[in-house]
């Protein structure tokens, strides 16, 4: 799942640096990550798995790191591999 | 009272900037999913005409919400941007209706009624909101969420 999120932060989260030069754990809104970007970050996430974040998980610790958001969207896409 | 503070006396500000061409890009991107998770049915009959006019009206309304966010100061989950409503009035200025997550957290911090100014120029759309806050009694959170 993790390379399923970088894909989409790739294309929707219009970070100030390369996702790919940021680790699982770093932190996205240290990487440029605004609260628009986090609106496209969700759907684009929510169409790929099918899924749609509730208002208890729209909080910044959801889209804190890429490990953060594959926990919170393994919890809600169960047959997802990790 | 239940679960109300009452903050500190004062005046809380909140202030947020969006990019239209950004809002333009959510539009082709997620088209009217974007519209419908973010803006509430008022807000989107506000907002109408070719998308680079509609995307000016989408941004300073979603930069009107992010700067309320910033006024409610979520400790946890934030607030659907549904539940923070900019309602345009007759002769085009704008109030800030709260519903929900929202209405508990303003009632919690105890912030009186919401002004807000909206504002867009070329390629940026601005809002600012302004709130007393701690000066009166909150309200039962309950009651102002269920409101």
């Amino acid at each position: 799942m993790n390379e399923q999120i970088r894909q989409i932060l790739a294309e929707q989260a219009g970070l100030a640096v390369p996702v790919e030069t940021l680790g699982d754990d770093d932190d996205l809104f240290a990487a440029g990550l605004t609260s628009f970007g986090v609106v496209n970050v969700m759907l684009a996430l929510e169409d790929a798995l099918d899924v749609e974040l509730p208002e208890h998980l729209l909080r910044k610790s959801t889209f804190q790191s890429v490990s953060a958001l594959a926990t919170v969207l393994g919890g809600l896409a169960p047959t997802m591999a990790p | 009272m239940s679960g109300a503070t009452a903050a500190a006396p004062g005046v809380a500000v909140g202030v947020d900037v969006v990019l239209v061409e950004d809002v333009v890009r959510s539009l082709e991107r997620h088209g009217e999913r974007f519209v419908g998770r973010v803006f509430t049915a008022h807000e989107q009959e506000a907002c109408t005409g070719p998308t680079p006019v509609r995307a000016r009206h989408l941004a300073a309304r979603f930069a009107a919400k992010e700067a309320v966010i910033k006024l409610l100061r979520p400790d946890g989950a934030q607030p659907d941007w549904r539940s923070i409503e900019v309602r345009r009035q007759a002769g085009g200025s704008c109030t800030v209706e709260l519903s929900g997550t929202a209405a508990r957290l303003a009632a919690e911090r105890g912030l009186g009624p919401i002004a807000i100014s909206l504002c867009h120029e070329g390629p940026v759309a601005v809002s600012v909101v302004l709130a007393a806050a701690g000066g009166v009694p909150a309200v039962d959170a309950e009651a102002a969420a269920a409101g």
